[in-house]
């Protein structure tokens, strides 16, 4: 039993790694459907938590080939130096699918052939929660408001660095329930979030 | 996703004042720019001396001087655009004040006209009348009364009085007397008397 001997691992930047990512069989393509789709759960999880420990919101296959030369923000979760044999890259493409195959995540439109996702750590509907609070608490409400400056604000916040996609997603919400108002100008949008 | 707009109609000053904020992200994002070349300017600065090319690490520092007499100027720019940002919301905040005194002025004026002065006085009058004639029953009902009702009603008063102030107090402590002895053998009660009492009687209830 291989599983016996494995043990969570703490990475310098103090996150710690489940016990599955020491094992060899975690990096390669399970046939077996049912292993599978348990491998393909772990992963996604495993990768959702990382994102949100570091606050990353997007994983391209770039990330995944500078994470198996041991660069990159994600070198500490998608590579496994203390495996031996270590960890190759060749999953990585299957393991994008994976991440692609969940609602927790969508493709970056406008970026075709870019491959690269964006992780919903949380989904748009808490998002839409997130920036409402945000605009209630820094009695934004009622103002215009350019999406640049909500994800890039003089005081950080929550929002900051969230990519536009997901906040022009959680904006939709929000003009759904009538508590956002869009307006497009000519250099970006905007928009208008009531109490 | 049009059908769904809401809220207030996007005006021309929502407008201005997207397109003055996108202006202001526009210069925020090219500081950023300029910031990232004068570490890079630095950095090849540094790299050319190490390699003992003095004049190419003069080249970069003198870009890089001018990079920052750049932010600086921009520096300038963005300070100017957020006062006119935050002078346009100022008015915008100023035009709804203004508003809502407006509407404050037209809901007191309407509440004026309906209290006009003549009716208050007609108001007033009826309320004087009023009072005269409650005072006009009162007095008819005081003569009314005999002297000795009167003094009846005097005394009532006085005894209600000594009554109030002269209760004597209540006692803090009861006082433990001596209970009589609880009987400890049951009574001997005639059982069979009452039943029999009662029967002729519903008997002659049936009867009737």
């Amino acid at each position: 039993m291989p599983g016996l001997e494995l043990a969570p691992y703490q990475t310098p930047s103090g996150f710690t790694l489940p016990s599955i990512h020491s094992w060899s069989a975690f990096y390669t393509y399970q046939p077996n459907p049912r292993t599978l789709a348990t491998q393909t759960q772990h992963w996604t999880q495993l990768l959702l938590t990382y994102a949100r420990a570091r606050r990353l919101f997007a994983l391209s296959l770039a990330d995944a080939d500078l994470a198996s030369a041991g660069k990159g923000a994600w070198a500490e979760v998608l590579h496994n130096p203390r495996l031996k044999p270590p960890s190759t890259s060749a999953h990585y493409t299957t393991l994008h699918a994976c991440a692609v195959l969940l609602p927790a995540s969508f493709f970056a439109p406008g970026q075709a052939g870019a491959e690269s996702v964006i992780l919903c750590w949380r989904t748009v509907g808490e998002w839409a929660g997130v920036l409402h609070d945000w605009a209630l608490q820094t009695g934004q409400t009622s103002t215009i408001l350019t999406l640049f400056e909500i994800s890039n604000p003089p005081v950080p916040s929550e929002l900051s660095d969230i990519p536009e996609p997901l906040l022009r997603r959680a904006v939709g919400v929000l003009q759904r329930s009538g508590k956002a108002q869009v307006i497009e100008g000519e250099g970006g949008g905007g928009v208008r979030i009531f109490a | 996703m049009g059908a769904a707009q809401s809220g207030p109609k996007i005006t021309a000053q929502d407008r201005a004042v997207l397109d003055l904020k996108i202006q202001r992200d526009k210069v925020r994002q090219y500081q950023k720019r300029i910031e990232v070349v004068l570490d890079a300017e630095k950095r090849i600065a540094k790299e050319a001396l190490a390699a003992g090319r003095k004049d190419r690490a003069l080249i970069a520092l003198r870009r890089r001087k001018y990079q920052e007499q750049l932010l600086v100027k921009t520096d300038q720019q963005l300070e100017t655009l957020e006062t006119l940002v935050s002078n346009v919301e100022f008015s915008l905040v100023q035009k709804d004040v203004m508003f809502g005194l407006q509407q404050g002025n037209s809901v007191l004026k309407e509440m004026h006209k309906e209290m006009s002065l003549e009716q208050v006085e007609k108001l007033m009058e009826d309320t004087a009348d009023a009072v005269a004639y409650q005072r006009e029953i009162d007095e008819m009902l005081m003569s009314s009364m005999t002297l000795e009702e009167e003094e009846s009603v005097q005394q009532e008063l006085r005894a209600l009085e000594v009554e109030q102030l002269g209760l004597p107090a209540v006692p803090e402590t009861v006082p433990v007397g001596q209970l009589p002895e609880v009987p400890t053998t049951v009574p001997e009660v005639p059982e069979t008397a009452p039943v029999e009492e009662s029967q002729p009687e519903r008997r002659v209830a049936l009867e009737a």
